[in-house]
């Protein structure tokens, strides 16, 4: 818990400076989590007032790239609830992926990496990796660099070998990685051929032509005119009858919504866009 | 006079909170905010049981849902619960608070900021001391804090933690902390 706490004032001047100096617009992110994000980093870098912050963001481009890093949530583990990763095992991905034509895959915020290093080993696992296309963004610099290396936090290792056994009872998670001084790296054949590319904040540069879109958890953190916005895009970029799959506690609800999407895995978030 | 209720608890609370819930009539006016921990890969069946003998609904809200009086909503397992100002529900997956997600600390300040006098906070059985600084959140917010007698609890960690930290308003037995959420509606 941070020491230090900012007013909603305060947290308006901090999106106001960025927005002017950066042409970031994070004035649609939720006001809640934007305002813990920014105590936390307060306390972390030991910056104590809102005006030290505007002050560090402004002058130094370097601390603008740390922001931006810490702005994206780190995903919490790998294989995180493991019964949607058994149901993308269970004939789901086999039944989508065709050996005749490539399957594109986009994770418009791939943050600290688990999901797509969760989804990289459930592809070798299929032998399906061969036929998928990966397109991986972020609005983070810092995180693509970490995420291309295949790095990961090592202190969760022991959540992601639990989920890991869930799904795959006989093999073990260190044939795809390693623990090196605290830090942990997914094997580099894991992460060959991947398209990384810097995203700005509101995804105006997107991949078209993608079959499914990875996007857990990552609506919690926009308001309500973000959301609706990000999901347009999401639409736009789908092709028809393409998949996206979102967190267990978020939905796709917007006016008209149901024109677009329809849910196909009620319990694990996976949506299909409609054939119009 | 009180918007919503929060509750916050840990081990031996299950047994509290169903009492509490099977007490409130059907068409109790005041949601109810819970935040309980509990195992993360369990993700069903928890509702479910505290749904037997509540007579108000019980959900795992969705990211933004608003709130509604007459309904309990119980923190998603593995998800931050947070209270937004326009009284609407958000979830986050960020780092855990004090070994736990969802973190009791982080519901009870964010709905002191909302409901500030208007809120009532109650801490009960629990094993760690998560919550207590909430819970003095929402005493410095105006709110009302209960926190259940430590001689009742299964495990007084928690409740002894949170009146270390807060000057409480009522130290209640779970019948007397019926009898008041009765008394208020």
């Amino acid at each position: 818990m941070s020491k230090y706490e900012l007013g909603i004032v305060d947290t308006r001047n901090i999106l106001k400076a960025i927005q002017e100096h950066y042409e970031y617009d994070f004035r649609n992110y939720a006001l809640t989590f934007f305002k813990r994000r920014l105590e936390y980093m307060l306390e972390k870098y030991n910056l104590k007032t809102a005006y030290n912050l505007i002050r560090v963001i402004t002058n130094d481009d370097a601390f603008f790239q740390v922001f931006l890093k810490e702005i994206c949530i780190e995903n919490t583990e790998m294989f995180r609830d493991p019964s949607l990763w058994r149901f993308l095992m269970d004939g789901f991905l086999t039944s989508l992926i065709k050996k005749s034509t490539s399957y594109k895959i986009w994770f418009p915020e791939v943050s600290s990496g688990e999901e797509l290093y969760s989804l990289m080993i459930l592809l070798t696992e299929l032998n399906l990796r061969e036929y998928v296309e990966i397109h991986a963004s972020s609005i983070s610099e810092m995180r693509l660099d970490d995420v291309k290396q295949g790095v990961f936090d090592a202190s969760k290792m022991e959540v992601n070998e639990a989920n890991f056994k869930r799904i795959f009872r006989n093999k073990e998670l260190n044939e795809y990685c390693t623990i090196k001084e605290d830090q942990g790296y997914m094997t580099p054949d894991l992460m060959k051929n991947i398209h990384f590319f810097r995203q700005d904040a509101l995804m105006e540069q997107y991949p078209k032509g993608i079959k499914l879109i990875f996007w857990r958890n990552q609506m919690l953190y926009y308001n309500q005119i973000m959301e609706e916005r990000m999901l347009k895009t999401m639409n736009n970029c789908l092709v028809a009858g393409g998949h996206m799959i979102i967190g267990l506690n978020e939905k796709i609800d917007y006016w008209n919504s149901n024109k677009d999407f329809i849910l196909v895995g009620e319990n694990d978030g996976v949506y299909k866009k409609k054939f119009s | 006079m009180y918007q919503a209720v929060i509750i916050g608890g840990s081990a031996g609370s299950f047994r509290v909170i169903t009492s509490i819930l099977n007490a409130l009539p059907k068409n109790y006016p005041i949601p109810m905010l819970l935040n309980l921990h509990r195992l993360k890969h369990v993700r069903s069946g928890f509702v479910e049981a505290l749904s037997i003998k509540s007579n108000i609904p019980v959900v795992e809200p969705y990211d933004k849902d608003s709130i509604k009086s007459g309904t309990a909503y119980l923190a998603p397992s593995n998800y931050h619960m947070y209270i937004e100002l326009n009284k609407k529900i958000a979830l986050s997956t960020e780092e855990t608070v004090n070994h736990s997600r969802p973190s009791i600390d982080l519901s009870f300040s964010t709905a002191a900021q909302t409901y500030q006098k208007n809120l009532l906070g109650i801490i009960l059985s629990g094993a760690n001391r998560d919550g207590a600084w909430g819970l003095k959140k929402i005493k410095d917010a105006g709110g009302t804090v209960i926190v259940q007698d430590p001689e009742e609890c299964e495990v007084a960690t928690m409740s002894q933690a949170a009146l270390t930290a807060t000057d409480v308003n009522h130290i209640y037995r779970t019948n007397q902390i019926i009898d008041f959420l009765l008394k208020i509606k």
